[in-house]
């Protein structure tokens, strides 16, 4: 057992050391593979520091990767954000650009209505009344052109009225033209209120009027236009709290047989207006072919009258003014005569009243009042007796604005003395607008002016004012003093009138004394003064000198000494 | 056959006949939006000019329109306006409103063209807003 023992100790001695041995290789091995691990762990520790280190760099490539986007995103948001702002900035200049654009075109658009505007106001102003917006004759001429186009090629008829105001001037010249606008303005509406709507009512200037009537079947037709007219006209308008009474002259021509144009026509309907005024105004007239030769005859005369200043073709004669008591010779009238270089001498009643309707009277009344203060003063300086020397006055010159401006302006110029001139005016014209007249009266008075009622007798006088306004002398018209012979009443008409006279201590001269028999009529009833062809005729200025130097022929004075 | 403007027309009168009462209310809702739109281009000097010179049109029929100019403040542009239909009858105001607005876009076509401004209107006023500008396209 112990052998046993011992072997298996021995055995497992053996065994023991044998695995001691083993266990010392085994060791050995260990520490071999120890040294092989620790070298290999040296190597590993080495790989991982180089793999760290691999890490690192590439963390730190990362990180310069990242820095380098970072930087680029930065660098695309600033410039996206540039980008933007400049965009904004863009869309802000368009915005302005586009409001100036829109602005200016606007602004363009408006300049040029207000140009177009401006045109068709030119326009309209060219063709049209300022007064009453009536088409003027510009545009009537153009109308009229057209209408009888039309009328000759449809073979009708076509009417023009040439109408013009009765007596507007003294409407004018009364109350101012102020009012005499707005009574055009309010005839224009009544003309235009009384026509069909492809009627023409046009105004020419002035008081005149033209209608055109394009379209009528018969004469017939504008006789019945014209009749309305006038019955339109009638009622009173009020104006500037006056009630004015106006009435109207119509002369009608017809295309094609008082005229085949536009001017024709029109001087045939403005000729048949005046026949209408001579006929009584306020009615009308068509044109006929004999009223051609008066108009001719008229625009003769006007023409002449607007050179008769210019080339002196006037000239006065003067008849005298006697005492019919005494028989001296105490004044003239100067009357105008016109020495016509192809008609010879004219009368004024050949010549006035057309002056008077063209206006021309003014100037002439300026001449002849000139050229009688200084023949007046030229008799004077020449040591002749002096005597009055009588000018007649028309309404339009007594009307006229610088009336005594002038009159005092002839007065200081010729040196004549106020009390040596006397204004002769006829009952008319005093006796209308009876207030303005009596200050022009009074204001003549006290610059020493004497005035005479021409012609009196045959108008209208209030005797109120013929006894307020300061007149000196009432002549007494020659109608009366020529029929007093064969007419008992006329005789005693004159006597009244002297009568009247004396008790308005005024002087009463008769007119027109042909006679013995009127003269001694007239002495008997104390009538002061007398004129006429018993005495002496109108005479050259010489011829009053030499009467005044030698007196009336005996045997016409009552008293030649 | 309308034309596109007269199509334009007939749209404006169609947006405002929808209301029979607020007109203003109604108008000022018109208004708004196609001030914002065409601001939006033009800028408010140019809206301004295109309005005003609208309002002149428009002052020869109605002419309490007259003395009426857009408010610096945006939100406030169209008090004026709005005030002034407020105190017109609702047919007057209708009637004065829808000129306005035929005015504005006639301008507005006369300047840039029918196609951009019914463009403009559809922005401002939705689909509702379509007309037809066909025949302009072939010829602009």
């Amino acid at each position: 057992m112990d052998d046993e023992a011992t072997i298996r100790n021995r055995e497992n001695l053996v065994s023991t050391r044998e695995d001691a041995a083993h266990l010392r290789e085994d060791s050995a091995t260990l520490r071999e593979d120890s040294a092989t691990l620790r070298e290999d762990s040296a190597t590993l520790r080495e790989d991982s520091a180089h793999l760290r280190e691999g890490t690192v760099q590439a963390r730190e490539g990362e990180t310069h990767i990242r820095e380098q986007t970072v930087a680029k995103r930065e660098r695309k948001i600033r410039e996206a954000e540039t980008s933007k702002a400049a965009s904004d900035d863009q869309m802000i200049r368009l915005q302005q650009v586009n409001a100036r654009l829109v602005t200016a075109t606007i602004e363009a658009k408006t300049l040029a209505e207000q140009v177009q505007a401006a045109k068709d106001q030119l326009d309209h102003l060219a063709h049209h009344d300022m007064l009453t917006d009536l088409p003027n004759r510009v545009l009537l001429q153009d109308r009229l052109g057209q209408a009888i186009d039309l009328a000759s090629r449809q073979g009708k008829q076509l009417a023009v009225m040439f109408m013009d105001l009765d007596r507007f001037k003294h409407i004018n010249d009364s109350l101012g033209h102020v009012v005499g606008d707005h009574l055009l303005q309010s005839v224009a509406q009544r003309l235009v209120g009384c026509v069909r709507h492809s009627d023409t009512v046009s105004r020419q200037g002035g008081d005149e009027f033209v209608l055109l009537l394009p379209y009528i079947e018969h004469a017939e037709d504008a006789a019945l236009s014209a009749q309305k007219i006038i019955a339109m006209l009638a009622p009173p308008h009020r104006i500037d709290a006056h009630d004015l009474h106006i009435s109207i002259s119509i002369g009608i021509s017809i295309y094609p047989d008082d005229g085949k144009d536009a001017e024709t026509l029109l001087t045939s309907a403005d000729i048949a207006m005046f026949h209408a005024k001579e006929s009584g105004r306020n009615n009308y007239k068509f044109f006929e072919k004999e009223m051609t030769a008066q108009a001719v005859e008229r625009q003769f005369i006007e023409s002449g009258l607007r050179r008769a200043l210019a080339r002196q073709e006037f000239l006065l004669h003067y008849q005298p003014k006697i005492n019919l008591c005494s028989g001296a010779i105490v004044g003239v009238e100067a009357l105008i005569r016109w020495q016509h270089p192809e008609r010879g001498l004219l009368l004024p009643a050949e010549f006035v009243p057309i002056a008077e309707d063209c206006g021309l009277i003014l100037p002439i009344g300026r001449w002849v009042l000139r050229e009688a203060c200084l023949q007046a003063r030229a008799w004077q300086d020449a040591g002749l007796p002096p005597i009055t020397i009588a000018v007649n006055t028309s309404a339009l010159e007594f009307r006229a604005r610088d009336f005594l401006k002038d009159m005092r302006a002839i007065l200081e110029e010729t040196r004549l003395e106020p009390r040596y001139l006397v204004l002769e005016l006829t009952e008319s014209v005093l006796m209308r607008d009876a207030e303005s007249t009596d200050a022009v009266l009074h204001a003549l008075a006290y610059l020493g002016v004497k005035l005479a009622v021409d012609d009196f007798g045959t108008g209208y006088s209030s005797l109120s004012y013929l006894s307020k306004f300061p007149i000196d002398t009432l002549k007494i018209d020659q109608s009366f003093i020529n029929r007093m012979g064969s007419s008992p009443n006329d005789a005693s008409i004159v006597r009244a009138m002297i009568s009247l006279g004396k008790n308005l201590k005024q002087r009463v001269l008769a007119e027109g004394i042909e006679t013995q028999e009127q003269n001694a009529f007239l002495l008997a009833q104390q009538c002061d003064e007398g004129q006429g062809d018993y005495f002496s005729h109108p005479v050259v200025a010489m011829e009053i000198a030499r009467l005044l130097t030698n007196g009336i022929p005996e045997g016409l004075s009552n008293n030649p000494g | 056959m309308e034309t596109t403007d007269q199509l334009r027309h007939q749209l404006i009168e169609r947006l405002m006949a929808r209301h029979t009462e607020k007109v203003a209310y109604a108008a000022i809702g018109l208004w708004e939006p196609l001030a914002t739109q065409v601001v939006s281009l033009v800028g408010e000097e140019g809206f301004n000019s295109l309005y005003a010179r609208s309002a002149f049109v428009a002052q020869s029929k109605f002419p309490w329109l007259a003395a009426h100019s857009l408010s610096p403040q945006t939100d406030l542009r169209f008090a004026e306006l709005k005030t002034s239909l407020e105190g017109q009858i609702a047919a007057q105001a209708r009637a004065a409103n829808n000129l306005l607005l035929t005015t504005v876009t006639d301008i507005l076509a006369a300047l840039i063209g029918e196609q951009l401004t019914a463009g403009i209107l559809r922005s401002a006023w939705g689909d509702d807003a379509s007309y037809s500008a066909s025949k302009e396209f072939k010829n602009e």
